[in-house]
């Protein structure tokens, strides 16, 4: 009998625990998916980078379309990735990096204010996190699922919108950021969406999804 | 004398309209002739300037963007405490199964001892 007795307590122990680490593999399994689902994020925008030109300014025959009066972008609209967000202004942190918007629930989108405004010519800038922390996903969470072709509209502060198409979508990594092709001059009205994807470790993420776009419209 | 002055009127007028009519077709033939020699070299003048300004502009040309910001940016926080909530749940599962284990073994011993 205590034999017995000793094998029904470790069973039932045994049972016990495996029934808390299956929550917690729930749990760990949950955080897994939104990681992986965030590495797909990161892998599909690198199989995006492959198409569209990797030098916008160059590759497109929307030259004709004229710039647009400058006006500050009050909301972002992304209708293939659902994206419709209002837009605040950043500026350059202490240490020289562009600002990013803050980390909250229902997190916006951010101009850089040094660039030009969406639709003046030039490379108009626009950034916002893929994930805030505490609160989950962020709002250029799908970004890297942006296709060539796709729409983006900007409404400015002047009433106007602003209608780009998706010229390519690229992942670089953070240590290779290409300051040149993104703050460069260029010959037309251009936009770039940043966020962060690819690899995730500790609390950031290796590498930048970047999505190029030329002013159609 | 009228009929001098008619007579030097009469050949006068037809000179004046040969060489009117002559004189600045001539003139006007030969007007843009030499006008687009000039300008020529006029122009070539400013296509050198062109030419020697875009070879400048390039390195003097004010960025569009008017202060590149440094390095890459941070545009994600990795949901970190989820991580946290991750080790709260082990511990909590943990702690769960340790008193689903005690249970079992009050169970055990009260069936040994009534000799069930």
């Amino acid at each position: 009998m205590t034999s017995l007795s000793r094998r029904a307590f470790v069973t039932a122990s045994a049972a016990a625990l495996l029934t808390g680490c299956g929550g917690g593999n729930g749990t760990s399994s949950t955080t897994n998916s939104s990681a992986n689902s965030t590495a797909n994020q990161g892998s599909s925008g690198t199989g995006g980078s492959q198409q569209g030109s990797p030098t916008p300014s160059t590759g497109s025959g929307a030259k004709a379309v004229h710039a647009l009066a400058r006006s500050v972008p009050v909301t972002l609209r992304v209708p293939a990735i659902g994206v419709d967000t209002p837009v605040m202004r950043l500026g350059l942190a202490s240490d020289g990096t562009v600002q990013v918007p803050p980390i909250t629930a229902h997190d916006r989108a951010g101009w850089y204010r040094y660039s030009p405004t969406p639709g003046a010519t030039g490379p108009s800038v626009i950034l916002g996190h893929v994930t805030v922390g505490a609160y989950g996903d962020g709002v250029f969470r799908r970004l890297a699922r942006l296709r060539a072709g796709n729409r983006i509209d900007v409404v400015l502060e002047n009433g106007t919108t602003a209608v780009f198409a998706v010229t390519a979508v690229r992942t670089v990594a953070k240590a290779d950021f290409p300051s040149d092709e993104v703050y460069g001059n260029v010959d037309r009205p251009e936009l770039r969406l940043i966020t962060c994807g690819g690899t995730r470790t500790g609390s950031g993420y290796l590498d930048n999804v970047i999505v190029f776009a030329a002013l159609t419209a | 004398m009228a009929l001098a002055c008619g007579a030097v009127l009469a050949s006068t007028v037809p000179a004046f309209a040969h060489g009117a009519s002559a004189s600045p077709a001539r003139a006007a033939t030969a007007a843009p002739t030499t006008a687009p020699s000039p300008v020529p070299s006029a122009t070539a003048e400013p296509t050198r300037s062109p030419s020697a300004a875009p070879s400048a502009e390039p390195t003097v040309a004010p960025s569009q963007v008017a202060s590149v910001p440094r390095g890459a940016p941070d545009t994600g926080v990795a949901p970190v405490s989820k991580s946290s909530d991750l080790s709260t749940t082990l511990i909590g599962g943990g702690a769960a199964a340790a008193v689903v284990g005690g249970g079992a073994f009050v169970v055990v011993r009260r069936r040994r001892a009534t000799g069930a």
